[in-house]
């Protein structure tokens, strides 16, 4: 059942995860490149004191990136459920309830990783020819945010979009915005090391929600 | 005989505004039962409520004796829902959707779901979402079918159909419920599809449900009276005398004919319009399809 389950969602995401992994892997190289060729004409000393001086990450590229991803994929996953109520046909299987929706979202947290898992590690090898591991990592540590932040929003996309009834779309819609606003708040590197943890609690906490509106559409809300 | 479905004080409203109050029915096993009821009387609702997919204001929807509320997995796997519309996964093709199914249910008779693809001109490559209204049809058919539930739950399954798509999926229905003893519930807005399929129909009106008996009940005992109006006055007199008497549905009077539906014997109709004096010529009683019962309990409008 797991594998059928993970089967139709691979159905939906197939292109929309091509498409993401080509973007973070493609971002993540353009920002490797752009290291590379200032290094090439400044000098890696020059580099480095920049990086060291003047609090430079040079990932600024990827900011919202992740974020775009996250979204997209939400909407790709949870958009075809609610499309002519197919969702129903979902929760009429027989299968639990929130062990399906916890599937659902497994592979969607799944699938997010897996597309940035090439783009942090290409980030993280292409650097580590240029800059010593301190500041690989603090660069790493200062886009974490970000990618957290992708977390966040594809579980409000899940939230919204399997949410039956247009006010509390947009109750929630509000409300996203202003969350997802708190990953994008310090621009100043490694802003937010002591706060990543309660980021990341924040970030999956939000799940839980999605589970609500599934409530809310098994119990019949409407407009 | 055991009944499979059992809806006990069902109520419900949208806002403030009432669909029906204690509705109280049941569907017997091995039965085919269709929910009559025109537009906006609350069949969706309760076909809704019967899926699991509403939450009633009050009352409550036993399936197999388990409150829907509640439902086990493995009791859902026993119901076949088909949802208006024929909606199945526009993303998936023929052979995908099989597969994705199969692996949810125990019984899954792949062998029925190809049987019925195979009448229609498609490839098992062939997407939901590039297919015909009819086309969809027959995969939300065969999808249920292969899950051999004891129980169809099908709403509005005419919607969208051609003649010749909606006497297939009548005709295959029909005789795979009674080979195999399935218990059908379903609705449909096309009465003479449902003339042609089911046993036993509830017919609802607003708030409330005005008969369930067995189609045949209907179609021998059921005649709609027509006669001429020979009196003087006003016409609408002649309707609001006969208003009172409930066995008499929805009494009009156009151009001196009047009309109205009932279960009654022509001696107790001549005796009813006798007893409010109304003056008339040529009463005839005529039998009526399903349809035409139909329209004369609920009304033109």
């Amino acid at each position: 059942m797991f594998k059928a389950i993970f089967f139709k969602e691979w159905l939906k995401t197939r292109w929309c995860l091509l498409a993401a992994l080509i973007l973070c892997s493609g971002f993540s190289a353009y920002v490797v490149a752009r290291v590379f060729k200032a290094v090439e004409l400044q000098g890696a000393g020059h580099i480095w004191e920049v990086v060291a001086g003047r609090d430079a990450i040079f990932v600024e590229p990827l900011t919202f990136v992740p974020l775009l991803v996250g979204i997209v994929l939400g909407l790709f996953q949870y958009f075809p459920e609610m499309q002519r109520k197919c969702f129903k046909l979902t929760l009429h299987l027989p299968f639990s309830s929130l062990r399906m929706f916890f599937c659902m979202l497994s592979y969607g947290i799944a699938a997010l990783s897996l597309c940035f898992l090439p783009g942090l590690l290409l980030l993280g090898t292409g650097l580590r020819e240029v800059f010593p591991s301190e500041f690989v990592s603090r660069i790493i540590l200062s886009a974490l945010p970000w990618y957290l932040a992708a977390y966040a929003a594809y579980s409000f996309v899940a939230w919204i979009t399997l949410e039956p009834t247009w006010k509390f779309r947009a109750f929630a819609m509000v409300l996203a915005f202003f969350c997802l606003k708190i990953f994008f708040l310090a621009p100043a590197p490694e802003a937010y090391n002591a706060f990543l943890p309660f980021l990341a609690l924040l970030g999956f906490s939000l799940f839980s929600l999605s589970w609500l509106s599934v409530l809310r559409f098994k119990a019949g809300k409407q407009d | 005989m055991e009944a499979v479905i059992e809806c006990k004080g069902l109520t419900h409203f949208y806002g403030k505004r009432k669909i029906y109050e204690n509705l109280n029915f049941q569907v017997p096993r091995g039965r085919i039962l269709g929910l009559l009821g025109k537009n906006g009387t609350g069949k969706t609702t309760t076909i809704n409520i019967l899926s699991g997919f509403l939450a009633p204001k009050q009352g409550e929807c036993l399936v197999f004796g388990e409150n829907i509320r509640e439902m086990k997995p493995a009791t859902r796997a026993r119901i076949g829902l088909l949802i208006e519309g024929h909606v199945q996964y526009p993303f998936m093709t023929i052979s995908q959707i099989e597969r994705f199914y199969a692996a949810f249910y125990p019984k899954w008779r792949r062998d029925a779901y190809y049987a019925l693809m195979s009448k229609l001109r498609t490839s098992p490559r062939q997407r939901i979402a590039n297919m015909s209204c009819g086309q969809r049809s027959q995969v939300a058919l065969g999808l249920i079918l292969a899950q051999d539930p004891e129980l169809l739950v099908l709403d509005d399954f005419s919607l969208g159909l051609d003649p010749g798509y909606r006497r297939l999926f009548v005709d295959y229905l029909r005789e795979y419920a009674k080979a195999e003893g399935k218990t059908v519930f379903l609705t449909s807005h096309i009465i003479q599809d449902m003339e042609r399929l089911v046993d036993d129909c509830i017919i609802m009106d607003y708030g409330k449900i005005l008969l369930q008996c067995p189609v045949s009940e209907i179609l021998e005992g059921f005649r709609l009276y027509r006669c001429q109006w020979e009196g003087l006055g006003e016409s609408e007199a002649v309707v609001s005398a006969l208003e009172p008497f409930h066995e008499l549905f929805h009494p009009s009077l156009s151009r001196r004919t009047l009309e109205f539906g009932s279960f009654a014997r022509e001696e107790t109709v001549q005796r009813i319009l006798q007893d409010c004096h109304i003056e008339y010529s040529g009463l005839q009683a005529s039998r009526v399809s399903l349809e035409d019962a139909f329209i004369s309990m609920t009304g033109k409008y």
